[in-house]
């Protein structure tokens, strides 16, 4: 019977299974860069199925409107426009929610028709719906922030009214919601009914519209959101806001999207770096395989041929690696999309991952080690018969004698290990620049890490308060004051007020709503960082500061520039007087007499405290004391928050990205410690014979270990040294990035000590690691083999 | 002389060095017949080893033509010489150069299987009966490592023959042998050359030349007349 092989490729099935350390190295090599790529790939893959699929199939608003109380002849009406597909009522009155983690923010969501369920679909999870009259149903995402058990109940309290204990009779998820834990809110689905038992209005003020065509952009989208604005002004009524999200857009798209770009760039940097240590890793098998090459072509074969069999060599240990690499790739890059889901406020859970992504893996995992085996394996098949018995051994033909280090104080060892070091200069320049391309990456995450926490000081730098409290109903603004210095622990105060505007453009389309705080003149609690014109000053009328985000939305806010800005739907004229940096979403400011005269007759619904306490728990002492006194002196609290709270959720938000990259930059890490464990490796089969001599002439066990693990942290240490100055443009890519989707980052152009300190303890220790088998094989070859070595 | 299966002329070989260039080779012209058992004699550096190499292409001259068995050997292309290496040349080394990951059968099959001869079924069998008539039959599936020297020197040889090649070409075949096993390889290679085989081998090996059919005397890279009793 014929054999199934032929001898050469018996050779190669067996020099795979002989040098099975080397070919693991190979197959880890592949596989790293595989996961590392792949699992970006599978929860992109999932994510883009899951958000499109669920995002998409609750059917989200189109446009909001906010108006007075909406009735079922007004919602015909928007229904009756034409290119209007639905219209729905709703209400979201603030409130407190007492959980066993104390007094969180709530916000109750009440509709028209939950059972109807026609836009933004709710999907219930587990126990009722729709929420009958007393009781109420928690979102999914708020479920563990607010500790929510279906079956128990939750205690709601709005303004000063009774608090009233609710039962929870279930769970369902808004995909359309930013998630409850990141937001330090405990979303609650109400009936209209239990929001009168609390004491809250009950009639719907956000008008929520689908438009007919889902594939309108936001400017067409606008144009329809204007057309019933016009229905509902008709009937009478004022609209006072109205927000137009970017069509089928999550509210956290730009932020996952940048994630995902930024992953993917990164898991596409670690699938390099992977094959930069496979080409080096088929060049030192080549190398050690020249003399056998050369018996093959004494023997007949040709350069094709061999070319053939190293090739076929490099295709099994990508399918090796593939077969290892995509499944786990599968598990991480679904850990992955469930935790940006999670942020997203989706569930992966029924959905696979498409199968072109594993397919595209499989491609990529087979056809990478052949893709970098092509040059090694050209230059090696090509070797002639007499060049390669020339050849003395592995490499010997280009192994230089290195730099001839005369330091006073180096053991002789030492100074062999350091001499050793430089004798491969390319393959060390190799080792030395993938393990530093991950370090660049990771003290660049640090960088940008420590950016991102200066951004969020900056941020929150300009406003100067710890706690602020909102009114149930406007008050007076020196009402407000006079009760709140009286409160001990107060160390200053501020009443202010705000509302929202939209700016009506040069073509009469209107932009989308956005916040105008407003303080009193001269405030000392809002100094924001004013980065063109003026801050507001005592004796402004109509004037605005507007901060960066904004004008990014609306160019033609420039500074000295007037604009019209419709202020609870009436027109009003401004003049534009600075420009601020005040974070991620667009906001405003303008005087508190202004604004107050505008919708408050004159009456303001905020108060802003500082107060001289350290601790939270103070913080929340006082902020409960102020509810009391103020609730006492008949100016009821609708709701209450920490400074401290909203920084958390600011931070939240930003580190993420942060977090991620650090993540990546290990995956690097563990690339770069495979090169310098492969490198070691070869070094020591290269210097076999050497080692046989040092041993020959009396080297201890412990100085041919030593020799071993100083010549790989000579390669670890320049590349830290190296990492330092090339995380400086990696921050600034980072930074960039970053900017471009979340907010702009003081990245500082001095790495961080700290990172630096950890980035050489991370560095050692993956040289030691990775130098532990290489120096335990250099110890355990026998010295008379050692000297026969050839 | 019957035709000659291999004719050098004026073959030159220069090496590149640091003291300036190095003729390993100057003006050989040579012919050897079929079925000739030629040893190529000399000290170390007189040449042999290059003049072994140029007949077996694995090194190309500087000037000057080779001819074996009616190939311009010095003008073939390196895929060209390959081909022509595995169909026309067999190499016996002196450190046997089997490829330890394959058994012994497997070593006798690869010429084969680089040069497509045979179909694959056949070539086992034709590996066995070169094997067992070089005596090692039993050694068809053992790898290199648990052979004696001799035993890898006769796989060796079987290997160089596995194609049928029209040119034998021995370095130094003996040189790692004791005694008694190579007296006994030198017997076999001149039973080949019995046979009808051309072979050249370069060797130091005095016993050789006594079963030559001729030798070739190289000193300094020049073919020279021996000063004394060996065939010339």
């Amino acid at each position: 019977m014929a054999p199934v092989l032929s001898p050469r490729w018996r050779k190669v099935v067996r020099d795979v299974w002989l040098h099975k350390a080397r070919t693991l190295l190979v197959v880890a090599a592949i596989a790293v860069g595989i996961i590392g790529a792949g699992a970006v790939l599978d929860a992109w893959s999932l994510l883009r199925l899951v958000t499109r699929g669920e995002y998409d199939a609750s059917l989200p608003a189109s446009a909001t409107l906010r108006t007075d109380s909406i009735d079922t002849a007004l919602l015909a009406r928007v229904r009756a426009v034409p290119a209007i597909a639905n219209a729905q009522g709703r209400r979201n009155v603030m409130a407190s929610a007492r959980t066993s983690d104390g007094v969180r923010t709530a916000l109750l969501m009440a509709a028209d028709d939950f059972a109807e369920n026609r836009i933004g679909k709710i999907k219930p999870e587990r126990g009722e719906w729709p929420p009958a009259d007393g009781s109420v149903i928690v979102e999914s995402s708020s479920v563990d922030f607010a500790g929510a058990v279906v079956g128990d109940s939750l205690t709601i309290q709005v303004g000063d009214a009774q608090p009233q204990r609710l039962r929870i009779a279930g769970v369902a998820r808004d995909v359309g919601l930013a998630p409850g834990w990141m937001e330090h809110v405990v979303y609650v689905f109400v009936s209209r009914g239990t929001l009168r038992q609390l004491g809250a209005p009950a009639s719907l003020n956000e008008l929520q519209i689908l438009v007919k065509d889902r594939a309108l952009n936001r400017d067409a989208v606008r144009r329809v959101a204007a057309d019933a604005r016009a229905v509902v002004v008709g009937t009478g009524r004022s609209v006072v806001d109205v927000v137009v999200p970017e069509p089928g857009r999550h509210i956290h798209a730009a932020q996952i999207n940048s994630l995902l770009l930024t992953q993917g760039a990164f898991g596409m940097l670690s699938l390099f770096l992977s094959g930069v240590l496979v080409v080096n890793l088929i060049a030192a098998m080549l190398a050690g395989q020249v003399r056998e090459i050369g018996i093959m072509k004494a023997v007949g074969a040709r350069a094709d041929q061999v070319a053939g069999m190293y090739l076929v060599l490099a295709t099994i240990l990508g399918v090796v690696a593939s077969v290892i690499a995509v499944p786990l790739a599968a598990v991480f890059g679904r850990m992955y999309a469930q935790f940006t889901a999670d942020i997203l406020n989706f569930s992966i859970t029924g959905f696979a991952i498409p199968w072109w992504a594993i397919a595209l893996q499989c491609v990529v995992g087979v056809v990478l080690p052949v893709v970098a085996a092509a040059i090694p394996v050209a230059r090696g098949s090509r070797i002639s018969v007499g060049e390669a018995f020339r050849d003395l051994g592995i490499g010997s033909r280009v192994v230089g004698g290195g730099p001839s280090f005369q330091l006073a104080g180096l053991s002789r060892p030492t100074l062999l290990s350091l001499r050793n070091a430089f004798r491969r200069r390319q393959r060390m320049v190799l080792t030395l620049l993938t393990l530093a391309t991950g370090g660049a990456v990771y003290l660049g995450a640090i960088n940008l890490r420590a950016g991102i926490v200066g951004s969020v000081d900056l941020m929150f730098e300009s406003q100067r308060f710890d706690m602020s409290l909102r009114f149930a109903q406007p008050q007076l603004p020196d009402s407000i004051e006079a009760v709140v210095r009286r409160t001990s622990g107060v160390a200053r105060a501020e009443a202010w007020t705000g509302t929202r505007g939209i700016v009506r453009r040069a073509d009469g389309s209107l932009s989308d709503a956005f916040p105008i705080t407003a303080p009193p003149a001269s405030s000392e609690m809002l100094v924001a960082r004013i980065t063109r014109g003026r801050a507001l000053r005592a004796g402004d009328e109509r004037v605005l500061v507007v901060n960066r985000r904004l004008v990014e939305e609306e160019p033609t806010l420039t500074v000295g520039s007037s604009a019209t800005i419709l202020i609870a739907g009436k027109p009003t004229e401004w003049t534009i007087v600075g420009l601020a940096e005040t974070g991620t979403s667009n906001a405003a400011y303008a005087p508190r007499a202004t604004i107050a005269a505008m919708v408050g007759n004159g009456r303001v619904s905020t108060a802003v405290v500082a107060d001289a306490l350290t601790g939270p728990a103070a913080h929340f002492d006082l902020l409960q004391r102020l509810r009391s006194d103020l609730a006492g002196a008949g100016m009821p609290i609708q709701s209450g928050q920490l400074m401290a709270q909203q920084r958390s959720v600011v931070e939240d938000h930003l580190l993420m990205v942060g977090g991620f990259l650090g993540n990546m930059s290990l995956l690097m890490i563990i690339v770069g410690g495979l090169g310098l464990a492969s490198t070691m490796s070869l070094s020591v089969l290269e210097r076999t014979r050497e080692i046989g001599v040092l041993r020959a002439i009396g080297a201890p066990h412990r100085a041919i270990l030593t020799m071993v693990q100083v010549e790989g942290l000579v390669i670890a240490l320049l590349s830290w040294l190296v990492a330092i100055p090339a995380s400086l443009p990696m921050t600034y890519v980072l930074g960039k990035a970053f900017g471009r989707v979340m907010l702009e980052v003081p990245v500082s152009f001095v790495p961080e000590p700290a990172g630096v300190v950890r980035w050489l303890a991370v560095v050692v220790a993956v040289s030691v690691a990775a130098c532990a088998w290489p120096a335990i094989r250099a110890m355990r070859v026998p010295t008379a083999t050692a000297l026969a070595y050839e | 002389m019957t035709n000659p299966v291999i004719v050098l002329r004026d073959v030159t070989k220069t090496y590149p060095s640091a003291a300036g260039p190095f003729s390993a080779l100057a003006d050989v012209s040579l012919s050897i017949g079929q079925g000739e058992f030629v040893v190529v004699v000399g000290q170390s550096g007189s040449g042999k080893s290059t003049l072994l190499g140029l007949l077996a292409g694995i090194d190309r001259p500087t000037t000057g033509q080779i001819e074996v068995g009616g190939t311009r050997v010095d003008l073939l292309s390196e895929r060209a010489m390959s081909a022509w290496r595995g169909r026309a040349v067999g190499i016996v080394f002196q450190f046997f150069q089997l490829l330890p990951t394959l058994t012994a059968a497997e070593n006798v099959m690869l010429p084969m299987d680089f040069a497509g001869a045979l179909v694959p079924r056949e070539r086992r069998t034709r590996a066995l009966d070169l094997l067992n008539r070089f005596g090692v039959a039993d050694q068809a599936d053992k790898l290199p490592v648990t052979m004696s020297g001799g035993q890898q020197q006769r796989v060796a040889v079987a290997r160089a023959l596995a194609n049928a090649p029209a040119l034998l070409l021995a370095d130094e075949p003996t040189g790692n042998l004791d005694s008694k096993t190579s007296g006994a390889m030198l017997e076999l290679l001149a039973s080949l050359a019995r046979d009808g085989q051309t072979i050249v081998m370069v060797t130091h090996d005095a016993n050789a030349q006594r079963l030559a059919t001729r030798a070739v005397h190289l000193a300094d890279g020049r073919v020279v007349t021996p000063t004394n009793g060996a065939r010339a």
